[in-house]
């Protein structure tokens, strides 16, 4: 009876201390960013949406029972020795314990397969669209939140086929963004029925395409799919067809719904074409005040490209960790599905502690984010929303959503 | 950081230094040893890359081939076609003086990035080549398989070393010296120059060609960004030049130096404040030219400088 009774005591005495021995642990997650090199431009909004996540984790009471979250930058350079060497150093050296980014395909594909596949450690993309990354076998190590170039591709044939457009050219530009799309967009559109008369790579950066343009309206097609980017080709493209009569109604792309293609052709002439991009849901109430939040703290740029996905990126991370309730890099791969797809209590951008609070009451949660909801498959890709944007007055607007 | 963090940051490190010092030794049997310009690095480079790539990796639909072929046999092609390939460049421009054959190679470096990104029937343009093998892949995985592949490189690094310090002490490689320093004496002994820097370029341009297959094998993935002349061409000469350039254990210094300041120096920008994290990565490149014109200003002839070697008596 006595020695129950003290190893009673000893029991409790033994939680007590476990308790409050949980100390808080300080987490290292490492942003494979390509600050130098050919994404340079991109970056700035980038980073910031990255950083607003580590301060909102910090704001809300910190991470795994208070601990510092901290984002440990890392140049890639945006190609693929660099990023190799980068990553290396992020997760043996810092011990991040996992891995935002790779913003670029190659980095992105590189990084993973030297590094953070051999290594366990969990790899999340906000940019690489590439298709290659869902075929990987990456161990379910290696997630991305945007959907992949084939996606974009499928939904843009049928968006093009519900507006009774039975016949289409296609210029793409030639790097893996557009070969990506324009590849999947022919197969998706001709299963469907729809025919591709012409389709034609061209290189971005000339000054004129009056020669590739003359043999794509020689085919006969209703109108031109342009997939490039506006501040490359793509505006020339437009520019150039209409001034020559080529085409008059063009079908794009989000590389292409850009205020400088509206700046230089006029909103009149764009009055009958429309165009695709990855959106957020229809009904996503996220994205206004997170917007104006990112504004406010860093002044511009949260209409910049990948801004959302980068922010809901790190987020996803921070809160698979928590989930996990520690650093240890395969529970954390293991807790990202849950703390990210449905079911579960939906939590929002800047909802920290209201998700701390639910993980730590084993309940399961749900994150939906400013960029979408992020249902991950069996791949590590999500589906995510294309919107059909049409020109209105001098900007766009969204009058459809796909799944 | 912890010791075993440390270790494998070591043999990623070696993996990279190593596939980089087979690109330096080559090019010091090119430029070192011949006096040959090559400023098109890259395309061997990507010759070598993109062969290993397709003859390796599985069947796909996406490219020409895979043919699924033992990793041995993927180098060696690589090797051949990349020497190949330096052969019918060599044939058109051996004969130009040092500048000319600077330009004619950057320019032939250009038209095989061109075709490597146009033609998808055989390398799936920019989309890259996925799925490329790495040795003893099935019996190793993790970090194990790291160490067993910083070995193989590490092994075709002593043997590109081995055959490099073979050529320079054979009369094959006093004649290369010998017309590197004065072409004209050489012809005047009876030396055809053309063959012999044909020759020279030939042996550089298959060691280019099989560290371009080894970077395809350690990225299991290869596309058209992996071989930015930044990073492969410029970087290369970088590192002959500041280890010594005409010295084998010099080429190997320099690309494993080199390669440690273009890796080391992050970690010292990674201590500013992170309001500069953006700027930081321009701070590091910034170090790096510092360090480059103190080597270049202190060791005029690299860090190691070229020793000819003795005449062994017969």
């Amino acid at each position: 009876m006595k020695l129950t009774a003290r190893s009673l005591i000893a029991t409790a005495l033994a939680a007590a201390i476990v308790s409050t021995g949980v100390a808080a642990e300080d987490v290292k997650v490492g942003a494979l960013m390509g600050i130098t090199g050919p994404l340079a431009n991109f970056i700035p909004p980038i980073l910031n949406a990255a950083k607003l996540a580590e301060a909102d984790v910090n704001a809300g009471g910190g991470i795994l029972g208070g601990g510092k979250f901290t984002l440990v930058v890392s140049d890639g350079q945006a190609a693929a020795q660099p990023s190799v060497d980068a990553a290396s150093k992020l997760v043996n050296l810092e011990n991040v314990a996992a891995i935002m980014g790779g913003l670029s395909s190659g980095a992105t594909v590189a990084a993973a397969n030297a590094v953070s596949i051999p290594n366990k450690v969990l790899q999340l993309s906000p940019t690489a669209t590439t298709p290659v990354m869902t075929d990987m076998e990456d161990d379910d190590y290696v997630f991305r939140i945007v959907p992949s170039d084939n996606y974009q591709g499928r939904v843009l044939a049928k968006i093009v086929l519900d507006e009774g457009i039975k016949k289409v050219a296609v210029a793409y530009v030639n790097n893996d963004y557009g070969v990506g799309i324009a590849g999947t967009f022919k197969a998706a559109y001709e299963s469907m029925g729809g025919t591709v008369a012409a389709y034609e790579k061209h290189e971005d950066k000339k000054n004129s395409y009056r020669g590739e343009l003359a043999t794509m309206a020689g085919s006969g097609a209703e109108a031109l799919v342009v997939i490039a980017y506006a501040g490359g080709s793509g505006a020339k493209i437009v520019k150039q067809s209409l001034e020559n009569g080529f085409f008059d109604r063009f079908i794009g792309t989000d590389g292409l719904r850009d205020d400088i293609l509206i700046e230089q052709v006029g909103a009149d002439a764009l009055a009958t074409s429309f165009f695709s991009a990855p959106t957020s849901p229809a009904d996503n109430p996220i994205a206004g005040p997170f917007h104006e939040r990112f504004d406010k703290a860093y002044g511009e740029g949260s209409d910049k490209p990948f801004v959302d996905q980068s922010y809901d990126a790190t987020m996803l991370i921070a809160l698979a960790i928590e989930k996990a309730g520690s650093t240890d890099r395969t529970a954390i791969r293991d807790a990202l599905r849950e703390v990210s797809n449905a079911p579960g209590e939906i939590i929002q951008p800047g909802e920290w502690n209201k998700a701390v609070k639910l993980i730590a009451a084993g309940t399961d949660i749900n994150y939906e984010g400013v960029s979408g909801q992020h249902e991950f498959d069996a791949a590590g890709d999500v589906s995510g929303y294309i919107g059909k944007f049409i020109v209105k007055g001098d900007t766009y607007e969204q009058i459809g959503i796909f799944e | 950081m912890t010791a075993d963090g440390l270790f494998f940051y070591f043999v990623a490190f070696m993996t990279m230094g190593g596939i980089y010092a087979i690109l330096c030794l080559a090019l010091n049997m090119q430029w070192g040893f011949g006096g040959l310009f090559n400023a098109g690095i890259a395309g061997f480079y990507a010759v070598g890359a993109y062969t290993g790539a397709i003859l390796t990796s599985a069947r796909s639909a996406s490219h020409v081939g895979g043919f699924d072929l033992p990793i041995v046999v993927g180098l060696i092609v690589a090797g051949i076609l990349s020497g190949l390939v330096g052969w019918a460049i060599a044939r058109i421009c051996v004969r130009l003086k040092a500048d000319y054959l600077a330009m004619a190679s950057i320019g032939i470096a250009e038209i095989i990035r061109l075709i490597v990104v146009n033609e998808e029937w055989l390398t799936n343009g920019s989309l890259g080549i996925a799925g490329i093998p790495r040795p003893l892949e099935k019996l190793f995985n993790g970090r194990e398989a790291e160490l067993v592949f910083v070995v193989f490189v590490w092994i075709l690094v002593a043997v590109t070393y081995l055959v490099a310090q073979r050529l320079r002490v054979s009369p094959w490689g006093r004649v290369m010296r010998a017309i590197r320093d004065n072409d004209v004496a050489a012809a005047s002994i009876g030396k055809d120059i053309q063959r012999f820097q044909t020759e020279t370029f030939i042996v550089g341009a298959v060691f280019m060609g099989i560290a371009g297959a080894l970077s395809a094998h350690y990225f299991k993935f290869f596309s058209p960004d992996a071989t930015e002349p930044l990073l492969v061409t410029f970087l290369t000469w970088v590192m002959l030049i500041a280890g010594g350039s005409g010295n084998n254990r010099g080429a190997i210094a320099g690309a494993l130096i080199i390669w440690a300041i273009w890796s080391l120096t992050e970690m010292l920008t990674n201590q500013l404040p992170t309001e500069w994290a953006t700027r930081s990565a321009y701070i590091r490149m910034l170090l790096i030219g510092l360090f480059l014109q103190f080597v270049l200003q202190r060791f005029r002839s690299g860090l190691v400088p070229e020793k000819p070697p003795e005449l062994r008596p017969r």
